[in-house]
């Protein structure tokens, strides 16, 4: 599972650069948490393109998670990138007080809306190309909100576990606090992805990596000692969060349909 | 004789603009003066086709393109990578070698790979010979990317008397690991290194970089001599233009020292091949 940070850095930082130019972007856009996934997306925009082409959102949900704020503002002065802080309590609050809920999860998916609605406005505003910050563990898991943080134009980090985003991290010179925060999806105050999981990253990453990467079976994850239970509820994450990894299914009537047989690359003629 | 590989990016489903790639490397090569110019499979269109396949392919008798190819092979030879349609609606990912104003061989690939990220059956017609041919500079062998990790492939070439082997490619990297490059980088390096040795052969490598649709062209040409020894190598994932010098005498000083050619016995695989497809009938 180690990774050559280096050589990952080269062809991540390429693939942006390249992508973007290919659809005549020069600049690139992303949501700032302050988490690490995105500074190191953060990063590596800032090697891709020049720094005045990566904007930043911080998109704070009114006070809380000073802390995260604080630090996705120092990781844009460190870059010397450009930012903008938009608040979404105005717009999830309104929303709220008509269709009120006790449900954390619901008001977790519905900032992590409001954040995808605002960077693609920006993206429109500034001619920026929306750069997404899901890891490989995230996207397997499906630990994300569909038309949420999952949504964007390219994502540069989805082949990486979240462990390797660790070493990449540090390879980048991530500020170590950064690289030492408890994971979270932000979804409220104290919640980290770990706990919510019941799962460590550590442990989840090298099942998903016998199990994905090297095409292992339960049994044999198994006889090499992953617990039953967690290798279980594992398979069950991966398999039920298919839907949210794939276009919308269409059904087929004509003799030619989009996601059938209509087949072409994403990078048609470019 | 001096080879150029040309590890480009090409753009995906612009013709035009490849050709015009193609032009400028190729008057590169003969500034160069470069005798052969290599480019990766597809150079002429690019690799993730899917339904672009039908507009996109040529017919080297009547393309505009391959005219001009063949004016400039006067000067230099060519390997270029193209859809080929060769009857009506028949589509080939193919290789041409070109040379003295003329085609001289058209290779198509055989081993299509379907399976994991890969279509290729999907789209194109499949090959169905390795055979060699007279290039100026020798007994010659076309391949393409897959058809290389088939040392079946490499044998026919061998038994039919390559003493250049040119593989064209557009393999993407896969596995990192914490070494530099791709493992499967690895994978092509082997095969270069084992065909020249035990072919005695030089064996070109020509891969493409580039992104498509989220896929990184691995890169990493090479070109190994007939003794199996590194010759040269391109980066992994850069565009790149290498010109390296060959010393064709090397076929027959390696010859010499390790006969495998002199005592090849293709009649008794021949023999042997046609009692195991039997055994596979019943």
């Amino acid at each position: 599972m180690k990774i050559n940070a280096p050589f990952v850095e080269k062809i991540l930082t390429k693939f942006i650069k390249e992508e973007l130019s290919k659809f005549d972007f020069s600049r690139g856009i992303l949501g700032l948490s302050g988490g690490l996934d995105s500074t190191v997306c953060a990063f590596l925009a800032s090697k891709a393109l020049d720094p005045d082409n990566v904007i930043c959102l911080i998109m704070p949900y009114g006070d809380t998670f000073g802390r995260d704020i604080d630090d996705a503002q120092e990781v844009v002065h460190f870059l010397g990138i450009r930012s903008n802080v938009i608040n979404i309590s105005p717009m999830v609050d309104i929303y709220f007080k008509d269709h009120p809920t006790d449900n954390k999860i619901l008001i977790g998916n519905k900032m992590a809306r409001e954040r995808m609605s605002i960077l693609y406005d920006y993206s429109v505003r500034e001619g920026a190309l929306i750069l997404g910050t899901s890891n490989k563990t995230e996207l397997l898991l499906g630990y994300g909100t569909i038309h949420g943080d999952m949504a964007c134009a390219i994502n540069p980090l989805g082949d990486l576990y979240k462990t390797q985003i660790r070493e990449l991290a540090q390879y980048l010179g991530v500020p170590e606090r950064i690289q030492k925060k408890a994971p979270t999806a932000g979804l409220w105050e104290g919640q980290t992805d770990e706990e919510e999981l019941g799962l460590t990253y550590e442990n989840v990453d090298r099942l998903l990596y016998h199990m994905v990467d090297k095409r292992q079976t339960a049994d044999e994850v198994i006889a090499l000692g992953f617990d039953k239970e967690m290798v279980e509820r594992v398979i069950s994450l991966v398999k039920n969060s298919e839907f949210k990894r794939k276009l919308p299914l269409i059904t087929k009537l004509s003799d030619r349909t989009i996601g059938h047989d209509f087949l072409f690359p994403y990078d048609r003629e470019r | 004789m001096k080879v150029a590989i040309a590890q480009i990016a090409p753009h995906l489903g612009d013709v035009e603009k490849n050709f015009d790639v193609h032009l400028n490397l190729v008057e590169r090569a003969q500034k160069n003066k470069a005798d052969l110019i290599v480019f990766p499979e597809l150079s002429l269109t690019g690799y993730t086709l899917q339904d672009l396949v039908p507009d996109l392919a040529l017919k080297p008798d009547e393309s505009p393109i391959f005219q001009r190819l063949k004016q400039l092979s006067e000067d230099i030879s060519l390997v270029v990578g193209f859809v080929e349609e060769r009857e009506q609606g028949l589509f080939f990912n193919s290789a041409a070698y070109l040379s003295d104003g003329k085609i001289l061989h058209i290779h198509r690939k055989v081993f299509l790979p379907t399976y994991g990220m890969f279509e290729e059956l999907k789209f194109f017609g499949q090959g169905k010979n390795f055979l060699t041919f007279e290039s100026p500079f020798g007994k010659t062998g076309l391949m393409i990317c897959y058809d290389f990790l088939h040392y079946g492939a490499g044998y026919l070439l061998f038994a039919g008397g390559s003493e250049i082997v040119i593989v064209i490619s557009a393999a993407p990297g896969r596995g990192i690991s914490g070494k530099e490059g791709w493992e499967t980088s690895h994978m092509w390096e082997l095969m270069g290194e084992s065909l020249s040795r035990f072919s005695t052969s030089f064996v070109i490598y020509a891969n493409r970089v580039g992104f498509e649709d989220g896929k990184s062209f691995a890169g990493g040409s090479f070109i190994y001599n007939p003794g199996g020894r590194l010759l040269a190598k391109a980066s992994y994932g850069d565009e790149e233009f290498m010109v390296t010098d060959i010393d064709l005498d090397e076929i027959r000083t390696f010859r010499k020292k390790w006969p495998y050619k002199r005592d090849e016995k293709p009649e008794i695989v021949l023999e042997a091949l046609k009692r195991i497809v039997k055994a596979y009938e019943d």
